[in-house]
């Protein structure tokens, strides 16, 4: 490993010079932007030019892989991390799974800091998918109208009639495991194609004290199997068998991560996917386009030339990668409107034995409060039951209660007895919480990103709501020695869509509005966080881009 | 319930031979288990500052089996500051690891001496407490709190402590967590539901 402290100092990155004085910045930007910086790097191994290069093969890249390809393209993927065996190398084992996080560090500002890390950022072949909890919700219509509805927040240039067929194909591609009628949301035009998974002691909990006080609650909808699946192109996948983990990597192949789906399906169909390739340079012609990008693999220098850029490496890499590159930057907006959902959780301690690593974390679900009556903040939340695995508890334990020594131990030993209940809820952009790149510099001698993050009003009114909610369940339920542990989930919103580059990076097609052949596709691009899990979100938007992607070369070709 | 669920020893040992663990979770799980049985010559920390670590950890983490049962949480923490590894993240108030390890060693030694004259690793358990507490509440005294955030460095290295500690099969034993015994499936995952490999709670009075 290289050691990141000694590479700190007087490192050159290879994409941006170090200029520390901002008057002497200021004085070169116009030279520098006039003639293209030369660096003395050695000639890089070169591939012939393919039709598409996709960047990250999480869940916004996986999907557009896969249609390229199944569209007769010829497209290589490029994932930073490794490609892995799930069912022989994953352990059930927290520490062991380390790997499948984002380790590169990030630095955390603000009021209300996210943390990165296991908390939402993956690497190797199948990106965050790996370590997704797969909860598979739709946005609802009104997601997409903030602010048509509220009058603050960001409307989606698209509707939910654009994503409505590609949450259908995704749902039955996936598998997803759900209930026969899921109560929330504009009706199904197909059943979701499996049963739901079973409820665990967290689940049962939960559904008995909503029962008791009117709230609805449903199996949730999991892309995790509930029997053996099978699709054309991916073939047999095994049913889940409740271990629990799906926050540290599936062993079974249950889960819809990318690498047992699209993946496969895209290599089916002739895509290349290069693991532990690095992507450094994005490169252009006079013109702006890009002409191909330039990769480290172990350890040496890559460039792959390609028609059409597809940019999916999620909400922090994606905009960093930009700023390196100084590219598609004149809305202004990269990096801006950092979001992340609150994502409340709230613990208890019951009589009852949960033994909280069984199942799958969250088997229940309520949109009850999507927009709860009398609130006062926009938008609204959903909650879920949560299991959780010993060493993510004890670190949350550690963090949110500052407990140690003997009290943490006493507290510890009560762990098969305690549940939780989370939210995921809506999140404002502010001019506050961006993503910037630091001076402090990683093991590849890169700027290190840091990302501002505060809860503003609407934040706070709904994680106060959502806590009475929350405790009035866990109360009804019969918890003891109930607390709660503040936190946010998911990265949002750093190249945002829109309909005018003035004031977004790409248009309702993924399109970026000043490089007319790359397109981004991940939880970057959402306007607004959705009040639900944005993986599905996510791949139904990848789908779209390659579709809307591959009819503009239809209509170029005839 | 207003007794703390004690668990059988042995439980996860025994479960770590059968067939209900697979491969690569049992060579994760033997490693950590055989670490820590020899000598330890540390590669970050000073013999100095080790010490006081080691006596912070033996604090933040209550061991009531040590030393038999002693996990070496310290020594963890030596290894990842020598290959410079992360999480993914750091709080932007904090400095890289390394630097706020060193600075905050030395602040707790500041603060040992500020409120008791004398050196934190000749100070009696509750009197260790204290500082711990006071860095905790951002209330210590010494010139390196006045440049390290306090709180925001306990939670890390508690959480990073905490974290290793419970990473340690002993340690999932005491709690009654056998989730590595998970071949070939859970099928009893409702509430009260236990399978036959499960541990039952022996429920004795907490002390």
């Amino acid at each position: 490993m290289p050691d990141e402290e000694l590479l700190e100092e007087g490192v050159l990155n290879p994409i941006k010079p170090e200029i520390q004085d901002p008057l002497l910045q200021e004085l070169l930007g116009e030279q520098q932007a006039a003639t293209p910086q030369e660096q003395p790097q050695p000639v890089p191994e070169q591939f012939d030019e393919v039709d598409c290069v996709v960047i990250g093969t999480g869940a916004g890249g996986a999907p557009l892989l896969a249609r390229l390809a199944m569209a007769g393209l010829k497209v290589v993927a490029l994932e930073a991390g490794p490609r892995h065996d799930a069912r022989r190398d994953f352990a059930t084992d927290e520490k062991a799974q380390e790997f499948l996080f984002w380790n590169d560090e990030r630095l955390s500002a603000g009021r209300t800091p996210t943390s990165f890390g296991n908390n939402n950022s993956g690497t190797g072949v199948g990106g965050s998918t790996l370590h997704y909890t797969a909860y598979t919700p739709r946005a609802q219509p009104d997601d997409l109208l903030l602010r048509t509805e509220f009058g603050i927040g960001q409307d989606w240039p698209l509707s939910y009639a654009d994503l409505e067929p590609y949450y259908d194909e995704l749902e039955q591609l996936l598998g997803i495991s759900g209930p026969a009628a899921y109560p929330w949301g504009p009706p199904r035009r197909q059943s979701y194609p499996l049963g739901p998974l079973p409820l665990n002691g967290a689940a049962q909990l939960m559904q008995r004290a909503c029962q008791q006080l009117g709230i609805r609650t449903s199996p949730a909808a999991n892309a995790a199997l509930s029997a053996r699946y099978y699709q054309e192109g991916i073939g047999w996948r095994e049913a889940c068998t409740n271990r629990g983990f799906c926050q540290a990597g599936c062993s079974v192949g249950a889960k819809a991560s990318m690498d047992v789906t699209f993946i496969p399906l895209a290599e089916a169909y002739g895509a290349e996917v290069r693991a532990e390739a690095f992507v450094t340079e994005i490169e252009r012609d006079a013109q702006g386009r890009v002409t191909g990008v330039v990769y480290e693999q172990h350890g040496q220098q890559m460039q792959q030339r390609c028609r059409a850029l597809f940019l999916c490496a999620g909400a922090i890499e994606t905009p960093r990668l930009l700023l390196l590159n100084e590219l598609a930057l004149s809305s202004g907006h990269v990096g801006r409107n950092f979001m992340a959902h609150p994502g409340m959780q709230v613990w208890g301690t019951f009589e009852e034995e949960v033994r909280p690593y069984k199942g799958i974390p969250g088997a229940l679900i309520s949109e009850d409060t999507h927009r709860p009556a009398n609130a006062n903040f926009a938008g609204g939340y959903l909650l879920q039951s949560i299991g959780v695995m010993p060493v993510t508890f004890a670190n949350q334990v550690a963090r949110g209660r500052g407990l140690w020594g003997a009290a943490l131990h006493d507290y510890m030993r009560q762990y098969n007895h305690v549940a939780g209940i989370n939210i995921l809820g809506e999140c404002l952009p502010h001019d506050e919480n961006y993503l910037e790149l630091a001076t402090e510099k990683d093991s590849r001698g890169l700027p290190k990103p840091r990302v501002h993050f505060s809860y503003h009003d609407n934040e706070l009114r709904l994680s106060e709501h959502a806590e009475r909610t929350m405790r009035q369940i866990w109360e009804t339920a019969g918890a003891r020695d109930i607390w709660a542990f503040q936190r946010s989930a998911h990265v949002i919103g750093t190249c945002r869509m829109g309909r005018s580059g003035d004031d977004a990076v790409v248009d309702a097609d993924g399109r970026a509005f000043d490089v007319p052949n790359l397109y981004i596709c991940d939880n970057s691009v959402f306007p607004s966080a959705l009040s639900v899990n944005p993986a599905l979100t996510i791949m139904a938007l990848s789908l779209r881009t390659a579709d809307r992607f591959l009819e503009k070369q239809r209509r170029l070709d005839a | 319930m207003n007794t703390t669920p004690h668990y059988p020893p042995g439980t996860v040992r025994a479960l770590l031979d059968t067939e209900h663990v697979s491969d690569a979770t049992r060579e994760a799980l033997q490693r950590r288990l055989a670490a820590g049985t020899e000598p330890y010559q540390t590669q970050f920390f000073e013999p100095e500052a080790y010490a006081l670590l080691e006596a912070v950890c033996a604090r933040l983490l209550h061991q009531p089996n040590a030393p038999a049962n002693v996990i070496d949480v310290a020594r963890c923490v030596d290894e990842r500051l020598a290959l410079g590894h992360a999480d993914g993240w750091r709080y932007d108030a904090l400095p890289p690891d390394r630097e706020a390890y060193r600075l905050a060693l030395g602040g707790l030694r500041q603060t040992a001496q500020a409120q008791y004259g004398r050196d934190f690793l000749q100070l009696t358990p509750a009197e260790q407490d204290a500082v711990l507490q006071a860095v905790q509440a951002g209330t210590a005294s010494g010139a390196i709190w006045q440049e390290l955030n306090g709180p925001l460095f306990f939670e890390e290295l508690l959480a990073e402590t905490i974290s290793l500690y419970y990473s340690h099969p002993l340690a999932q034993e005491e709690i009654g967590y056998v989730g590595m015994a998970d071949l070939p499936a859970w099928t009893r995952i409702g509430l009260n539901d236990r399978e036959e490999r499960e541990p039952q709670a022996t429920t004795q009075p907490t002390q």
